[in-house]
């Protein structure tokens, strides 16, 4: 635990090696999701933060002695005056936005407002606010799984997904927004992260709701390459993004591909191949009758390729992944194996 | 499992308990920690390395047996759960269930067969028995292509009896792009160019070639040349597997090329837009112009009938005089006399990086790699006897 007496002080100057003159001030936005409550837990530990706000509309429950909690619900139209408000008020100088869905969801329009529209509200008021740093969650599967992406793709392909499937099209514009205030406000840093899926023992989204099930669906004949991110990895490098500045926009990924063929087999999980032309009929109805996880959109990336290089990451951030792709698979398998035989229970975050 | 002790202590620690929410980022935080720091992405061996170590495998498998006993114990709830009538209020809670004993000899091994996680276990070792566990970055699986390496020899050796002249024209090392005419409806080229080197060149380079970006639409094709070692065809995959000083195949004429009707054998089409030569001045890569004989005679394409297999998602459906009449069987290529001939490389060295930027120059080195192949081509072909012996 931190000093739970801990003073808001200014840490000697130059004394960080991450480069900041003083101790920061930082918010987080869906500050009780996933990435948002590990990122606070992270935080609380480190010397570096003085004080985090967190923001969201559930209790943070990682929150510790520094953290600040706001009750602020991105998708209220009163959002924008009231984060600049905060932001202004507590002299927040980085704002991580993770305020981003985990999964597909059929409230379509809600995700809608959260995402897109909410992103647009902490951008403005990021910048009525003169908020120094925005550190934005995003996500490689932007880019869309193509059969004619190369097999790293780099930061500067084109953000190719569906724009058809709201869960990619809002992500998209979110980033939009984020470059919008970069262009905007010139001082303003802005690090887009673009994670590749997340994997862990603790972490709860689509894919793991997809390897969770006994049967894996694939598509007859078609055998992509995958590559994963460990949670933890996706918590230091948000952390690691909030500290360093290192404008533009990154790749996060670990190390080494698998074949999804391979995935599966490493997850203990039996392979249900489906003929991708019938497959996205089923799988229309499958998430209509909510039987399924993700809409047809997401067959996509069970055929075509949709892997990122993260070297720009490595060299320009500094951030290296401690687990590599098939790491952070065994180590969810494992907790996965737990949770299957019910030794492992746990609320879902 | 190759996993190092300390990351697999952390991990099993905690995967291994259920613990509340709040505690859970404090213990990331510590596996986090050496992540922020770029040279330490491993924690250093302590000073009780070995201990720690025997104590990690000691509580690993004190977990495996509660795990097993957890599926033993759920087995047998089941079986209890289907003689009582379902829901009942008067299930023994969980706790009072008194714990499996282990299993032993006979009725311990009847139990475990008789259940489904036996079986899925068994399915998932029994799919990966062909197939490494891990793939290099573009997808090739060194255990699946020993697999299916004799198929392929078969075809090397007795069936197509390649002879190689002029091998040792590839150099030795470093980054090289071999530049083929590319032939049959069925592409084995690329392999046989692959075999090639692996046995007649001095230093048994591993080619790796790059494969038309159509294969990877159409199911089963893709991942099998992938497996095999083909890379999609663009010019990121070329340009990351020439950093990596790699020796690498391409056929410029790409679909035209495998497309191309038995009247138009050996007479090369269009080298695309000429983006090998781009990347080959851009990486000061030298090129190997390589012509192979044979190939273009395995499936003598007739015509090609376009006329609604667009609908279909196919550019064409080939004819030959066996396809689609016999079916699959069709599909089998002609005993053909193979002959691979390298020539000398041309060194765009000279050139600058920038250089692939000017279109004049980039179309006639384009032209001029083109005609090298189609002259040892046409030289090839005036000193061939038969199609079948060579």
């Amino acid at each position: 635990m931190p000093p739970s007496s801990h003073p808001i002080q200014l840490a000697p100057r130059g004394g960080s090696p991450l480069g900041g003159p003083r101790a920061r001030v930082v918010a987080v936005t869906g500050a009780a999701g996933f990435l948002g409550s590990n990122l606070i837990g992270s935080l609380e530990e480190d010397d570096r933060v003085a004080r985090i706000v967190a923001l969201d509309t559930a209790a943070v429950p990682t929150a510790g002695a520094k953290t600040r909690a706001y009750e602020v619900d991105l998708t209220q139209p009163t959002a924008e005056t009231l984060l600049a408000e905060i932001l202004a008020a507590e002299r927040v100088d980085a704002l991580a936005h993770v305020a981003f869905l985990p999964a597909p969801t059929h409230a379509a329009a809600w995700a809608h407002e959260l995402e897109s529209v909410g992103t647009m509200h902490v951008a403005v008021a990021a910048r009525q606010a003169q908020v120094r740093k925005l550190v934005l969650w995003s996500q490689t599967w932007l880019y869309g799984a193509m059969p004619t992406n190369p097999n790293f793709l780099t930061e500067e392909h084109p953000l190719r997904a569906s724009p058809r499937e709201p869960f990619f099209a809002d992500k998209i514009e979110a980033e939009e927004q984020a470059r919008r205030l970069a262009s905007r406000a010139p001082g303003t840093v802005v690090t887009v992260l673009r994670t590749a899926p997340i994997l862990g023992p603790t972490v709860h989204n689509v894919v793991t709701r997809y390897l969770a099930r006994r049967l894996v669906p694939t598509m007859m004949g078609f055998d992509p390459l995958v590559q994963f991110l460990h949670e933890v990895d996706a918590i230091a490098a948000l952390h690691l993004a909030l500290l360093r500045d290192a404008p533009g926009t990154f790749n996060v990924v670990g190390d080494g591909v698998l074949p999804l063929s391979t995935v599966i087999k490493l997850a203990g999980r039996a392979a249900l191949p489906i003929p991708h032309p019938l497959a996205e009929s089923l799988t229309a109805l499958g998430w209509a009758a909510q039987l399924v996880e993700a809409p047809p959109p997401f067959l996509k990336y069970l055929r075509f390729l949709c892997v990122a290089d993260g070297r720009r990451a490595r060299e320009e951030l500094g951030f290296a992944a401690a687990y590599t792709s098939r790491e952070a698979l065994l180590d969810f398998v494992n907790a996965q194996h737990l949770r299957d035989v019910k030794l492992l229970t746990e609320t879902a975050a | 499992m190759t996993r190092k002790p300390p990351a697999h202590a952390k991990k099993r620690g905690r995967t291994g308990r259920a613990r509340p929410a709040g505690r859970r980022a404090r213990r990331e935080q510590d596996a986090a920690a050496p992540a922020l720091e770029v040279s330490a992405v491993e924690p250093p061996p302590g000073p009780g390395g070995p201990d720690v170590a025997t104590r990690i495998r000691e509580f690993e498998t004190r977990l495996d047996r509660m795990i097993d006993e957890r599926v033993r114990e759920r087995e047998s709830q089941h079986e209890l759960v289907d003689e009582a009538p379902r829901r009942s209020s008067f299930s023994p809670p969980r706790a009072l269930v008194p714990p499996a004993p282990p299993s032993e000899g006979l009725l311990g091994s009847a139990r475990e067969l008789l259940s489904t996680d036996f079986y899925l276990r068994k399915w998932g070792r029994l799919g990966l028995r062909s197939r490494s566990e891990e793939v290099d970055e573009f997808g090739y699986d060194p255990v699946y292509e020993q697999k299916v390496l004799p198929l392929f020899e078969l075809l090397y050796t007795r069936y197509f009896r390649v002879e190689v002249h002029g091998a040792e024209r590839v150099p030795d090392e470093g980054r090289c792009i071999l530049v083929a005419n590319h032939s049959g409806t069925l592409p084995f080229d690329g392999m046989m160019l692959r075999l090639a080197l692996r046995h007649e060149h001095p230093r048994h380079r591993e080619l790796r070639w790059l494969a038309e970006d159509a294969i990877f639409h159409f199911p089963f094709l893709g991942s099998f040349a992938n497996r095999l070692g083909a890379v999609r065809a663009c010019p990121e995959n070329a340009e990351r597997l020439l950093s990596h000083e790699a020796l690498v195949g391409v056929f410029p004429e790409g679909m035209k090329g495998i497309g191309k009707l038995y009247r138009d054998r050996y007479r090369l089409q269009r080298f695309g837009r000429g983006g090998f030569v781009k990347v080959c001045l851009r990486t000061r890569t030298p090129v190997v112009p390589v012509a192979i004989l044979g190939g273009e005679e395995t499936h003598p394409m007739l015509a090609r009938v376009e006329y609604l297999t667009r609908a279909v998602g196919i550019p064409y459906l080939p004819v030959t005089p066996t396809f689609p009449w016999l079916g699959p069987l069709g599909l089998v290529p002609a005993p053909t006399k193979w002959k691979i001939f390298f020539g000398e490389p041309i060194d765009l060295r000279g050139y600058g990086a920038e250089a692939a930027e000017d279109e004049i120059l980039v179309g006639r080195l384009n032209e001029q790699v083109r005609s090298a192949i189609q002259a040892m081509l046409e030289h090839a072909v005036r000193q061939r006897q038969s199609v079948w012996f060579g």
